[in-house]
Formats: structure tokens, C-alpha cells, sequence
């Protein structure tokens, strides 16, 4: 059983049923594969080796006495560490939320181990999600697997490097702009942003409460089908959460109509990205798929409103850390103004710190209008541009990322620069659309190439069938050997 | 466009460093240019989305976490409530 981290966890659970294996030799196997690669990787800000074999001793009890199994029963994962765990500590990867200990679960958590998953740890990500690289951490540097001198992409860079090295089967993300696609992308895994609403944020620290959506990370499509299924549905902790079930579906390929979008494949977006998503399109038109050009005219301005809408949202919602109730704390013995001063400003990293300024100056006196109130009615033509284009089209398939990983430091120096990678994945989030970031090849460099198919709200269904399609098609996805 | 960084540094409680102001104020400005990049449109409009009330939940009293469990993750605690500097002389 030497080689079980690489198997998916399906092919775990049906292994565990026909007691094959059992969910302890399943932890113990995961945490020796953990303890050996992540030395390279870097993906977890903390492993919880007794939380996991005390889960998979339990999940062992219920196999030998036949008691009913959970849907992820027995099955290692891993949170992103902007996920709340009781008693489990939540950094956020950042300075001010280092020592913070949650008193209660995200409902996302609690839906896991109900489930019967088996929790492995908490994985590194950029600053409260704030970045494209994993750059932005306050704690360490995660490395993509398939090339240790490149990032794994951002912000859930944790969640996507673990996977793809096969740390664990599956694990969380969040997505407010792209963070579960874009590392997905950058690590050659499967992730879906679901459509805002189908997954509790009850628990996931805020960043931008309009955008915020949790999303599954796997090496299958039918394990992302598998996790989201546990994960979504109505939560009355949650009053933006939609009374929504997910129900796996069958779509036919024959016929499906594929929006190919002009603004998604032009200038900034490099040519072996273009090439082989467009090969992917090929593939999924191969097997009776036919494929539309679609025009989305508001593209161009989506990376504008995206970040006007999110600093807004995460200025507010980072008001909360003042020293005071938990997080990190200043200095006391200068009065309350310096409290407030010393324990954000030693709190906070750069990149969360020029964030909430942005979002304090967009929302400020006189410019409201001007840059929030413009930046949310631009979402309304956004999403109707969507609509209309799902009334010509089933999925929109386009790059994830205008380019393959990227070197560390590379962007680090221009915000601006960090800022352009999220410019095929912002408008999903603004339209708050569901869509998959899928494997479709590798760069000259061997790096991965993500393909996104979009579609339109609710959809999940349709997204994961057409990416099983694709997947039988190309004859799995590739994984890294180290 | 001036932008008047230290005023919005302080309108967001942090506290910006003179050697860092020169930086942050050109980063700054450049993501401002970018963000300017939205089309002309009727602001007068209300935002809300009639479509897309939220659900929410029966006023019902539930269980919560107990007062030494919200408190145990305070700089500093006492008699369960959070302490801050003095504020009133």
C-alpha cells in the first residue's frame, strides 16, 4: 500500500467499503506522504496528525460494527486556512489572526467531518486571500509541485499544491476572484466556484461578503462532484445561502453549444494558453460539442469593478481587527487610538494593508458614487451580458489564466501586474456564475494550462458532466511523480 | 490625480511610515487610474435587488457560545468582558 496517496477519493471509499483497506492504515498513509513531500511543497500551516487517526479510528469502529457510512467516510482533506476549525488554530496566513483559535466550525467543516472526512490540516494561502501567488503569506512560501521555483497560484495556493502533490485527495478553497481556478489552474487539479449562494460562508473569515464563495479542489472531476455534493445546500447561518441541492446529471455532448468568448482569447493572453484551451474545445467538438464565437463586450472593464467592489467589501469587513477582541494586539499603554494603530499597522501585511486603503478611499466621502455605486450597477450589465449569452450558448469555455505559473517575485514588485492575472476569472465571480478550472496540457516548461467552463447560475450539474466528458476523453489527468 | 494617501491611511486606522508614503502613493495612483476604467452610467438608480431578498430565518432564541469561550481569544480579558486602554480621564 505504498502508493495509496495517489489514489482519488472515490477509489478510497470503495476500497474502505469492500475492506480493503481501512481508514486508519488510509490517515497513517496520508500523513507519512504529508511528512515527506512537504519539506519541498510547503502547502499546510498546520498538520493535525491526531485529529485525523482519532477521526479514521471512529470511522473503523462503524465499518466493523456495519453502521451506515457518511458520503466522504473515512477520506483525508484539508481545509484553506481562512476556514474555521474549533479548537483548530485559523491564521488566515497572516500575522494578525497568528495565534487565533476558533470557538466554533464553518458549517463547510462541520459538513465534512458529519460526512465522515478525516481532517488532515490547514493550508497556507495569500493574506485574508488577498493575492494571485501565495505570495502574500505572512508565514511561508508554497511551491507548485510541478516546478519548485514557480508559485502555485492564489490565493488558495495551499489548498491546490496539496492536492496536486498528493498530500491529501481533496481539499476547500475560497474563491472571491478567482482563488480556487487560478492555483487549480497554475497546479494542474480540477476546482469549481460554485454559484454564489449553494455554499454556506458561515465561518470562512470575510473578505469580500458579495463575492466570497467556498469551492472544492481535486486531482478527478468526480471527486469535486463528491465534495461539493457534502458541501452545498441551505444554511440558516448563512442569510445569503439558497435553498439548493445538488443533483449529478448526464449531459450529452452532442449538441452542446460551447461559447468561445473574443475577449477571453486576445491580446495579454499568452499563445500557449490560447492554443491548448482552444485544443480542449477541439476535444469536446470531437465527441459532437459545437462550438460559437460570443462576444462580452463589458470584459475589459470587469477588473475595474472587481476591485472596487472587493477592497470595498474588505475594508469594512477588516474593521473588525482592532486589537481588542482577538488577533494580533499593539501597543496598551498609549490609549485606544494607538491600539487600534499599532495592532493593525504591525498586523497587517502590505498587500491587506494597501487593500483596505483602496476600499476606505473608493467608499470615502464624495466618491461613493463614483467608483462602489458605479463599480455594483456595472454588475447588473455584467450578468445580463451572461444571461444573454447563456440563451445562445449551454458553457462558455475560456483560459483560467492569461499565462502558465509564474516565478516567485516575478510579480511581487507591481501590483497592477498580480492584479491582470485575475482578468478571465473576476467576471464569473461579479456575475456570481458557477465555473471549472480543468487541466487542458502543459506550457514548453511543462507547466500546467487551466480551461475554464463557465456556466449559468446553478449549473453545476452541466459543468461537471461536460468535465467528466473531457476527462474520460483526454484519459484522466496528468499527476506529478515526486 | 494628488491623493491624499496619509488622510486615507488614517481613515483606515494603519499607520503609513514617511519612508514608505512615496511608494505607496505611487502604487496607489496607478490602481486608481486602473479602477477609473468603468463606463459612464445612471447612478441615480437604486441598488436594491428586488429579485434576490435574502431568506432569512425564524427570530427563534437558539444556544450560543458561551462568554468565556468569545473571550478566549482576547489580548485581554476580564470578568468576561474585553479590556481596552482607559478613554475617559
Amino acid at each position: 500500500m505504498n502508493e495509496i496517496h495517489k489514489l482519488s477519493a472515490t477509489q478510497l471509499s470503495n476500497m474502505l467499503k469492500s475492506k480493503e483497506i481501512s481508514a486508519t492504515e488510509i490517515a497513517e498513509g496520508t500523513i507519512r506522504r504529508i511528512n515527506s513531500v512537504e519539506s519541498k511543497i510547503d502547502s499546510f500551516l498546520t498538520i493535525t496528525p491526531e485529529i485525523a487517526l482519532a477521526a479514521a479510528k471512529v470511522t473503523d469502529g462503524k465499518i466493523a460494527s456495519g453502521a451506515t457510512l457518511g458520503a466522504i467516510e473515512g477520506i483525508p482533506f484539508a481545509l484553506k486556512d481562512n476556514i474555521c476549525t474549533k479548537d483548530v488554530k485559523t491564521t488566515c496566513a497572516s500575522k494578525m489572526l497568528g495565534d487565533f483559535i476558533p470557538p466554533y466550525s464553518a458549517t463547510v467543516a462541520d459538513h465534512l467531518t458529519s460526512a465522515g472526512g478525516v481532517l488532515c490540516g490547514k493550508l497556507n494561502m495569500d493574506e485574508f486571500a488577498m493575492g494571485s501567488s501565495c505570495e502574500t503569506s505572512y508565514f511561508k512560501t508554497t511551491k507548485n509541485p510541478w516546478d519548485l521555483s514557480c508559485v502555485p497560484g492564489g490565493s488558495s495556493g495551499g489548498s491546490a499544491a496539496a492536492v496536486a502533490a498528493c498530500e491529501v485527495p481533496f481539499s476547500l478553497g475560497s474563491d472571491t476572484g478567482g482563488s480556487v481556478r487560478c492555483p487549480a489552474g497554475f497546479c494542474g487539479v480540477v476546482g469549481l466556484k460554485p454559484t454564489y449562494g449553494t455554499v454556506s460562508r458561515y465561518g470562512v473569515v470575510a473578505f469580500a461578503s458579495s463575492l466570497d464563495q467556498i469551492g472544492p479542489m481535486a486531482r478527478t472531476v468526480d471527486d469535486v462532484e463528491l465534495l461539493f455534493s457534502v458541501i452545498s445546500g441551505k444554511d440558516i447561518k448563512d442569510a445569503t445561502s439558497k435553498n439548493y441541492k445538488y443533483k449529478s446529471e448526464n449531459t450529452t455532448l452532442k449538441g452542446l453549444k460551447i461559447g468561445i468568448p473574443a475577449e477571453y482569447f486576445g491580446e495579454g493572453i499568452s499563445p500557449e494558453v490560447k492554443t491548448a484551451v482552444l485544443a480542449g474545445v477541439k476535444t469536446l467538438e470531437d465527441m459532437g460539442a459545437v462550438a460559437i464565437p460570443l462576444s462580452l463586450p463589458s470584459t475589459d472593464f470587469a477588473l475595474s469593478a472587481y476591485y472596487i467592489i472587493s477592497s470595498a467589501e474588505a475594508s469594512s469587513n477588516l474593521a473588525r481587527y482592532d486589537g481588542v477582541k482577538y488577533g494580533y494586539s499593539g501597543t496598551r499603554d498609549e490609549g485606544l487610538e494607538k491600539l487600534y494603530l499599532t495592532s493593525r499597522s504591525e498586523g497587517f501585511g502590505e498587500e491587506v494593508k494597501r487593500r483596505i486603503m483602496l476600499g476606505t478611499y473608493v467608499l470615502s466621502s464624495g466618491y461613493f458614487d463614483a467608483y462602489y455605486k458605479k463599480a455594483k450597477l456595472f454588475k447588473n450589465i455584467i450578468a445580463k451580458e451572461f444571461n444573454d449569452a447563456f440563451t445562445k450558448c449551454d458553457v462558455i469555455i475560456s483560459p483560467v489564466t492569461p499565462t502558465t505559473a509564474f516565478k516567485f517575485g516575478e510579480r511581487t514588485t507591481d501590483p497592477l501586474q498580480m492584479y491582470a492575472s485575475d482578468i478571465c476569472t473576476v467576471p464569473v465571480n461579479i456575475a456570481e456564475l458557477p465555473a471549472l478550472s480543468v487541466p487542458c496540457g502543459f506550457d514548453k516548461n511543462n507547466l500546467p494550462i487551466g480551461m475554464q467552463i463557465i456556466g449559468a447560475k446553478f449549473s453545476e450539474n452541466k459543468l461537471l458532466s461536460v468535465a467528466k466528458s473531457y476527462e474520460t476523453a483526454v484519459g484522466g489527468f496528468a499527476v506529478k511523480e515526486m | 490625480m494628488a491623493i491624499d494617501v496619509k488622510h486615507i491611511a488614517k481613515l483606515s486606522k494603519l499607520d503609513i511610515k514617511d519612508s514608505e508614503l512615496e511608494k505607496f502613493e505611487k502604487e496607489f495612483s496607478a490602481i486608481i487610474k486602473m479602477v477609473e476604467k468603468l463606463p459612464e452610467m445612471d447612478c441615480k438608480v437604486s441598488l436594491l435587488d428586488t429579485e434576490n431578498v435574502m431568506e432569512l430565518r425564524e427570530d427563534v432564541i437558539i444556544p450560543s457560545l458561551p462568554r468565556d469561550e468569545i473571550t478566549k481569544n482576547a489580548p485581554k480579558a476580564m470578568a468576561g468582558c474585553f479590556v481596552v486602554p482607559k478613554t475617559v480621564e
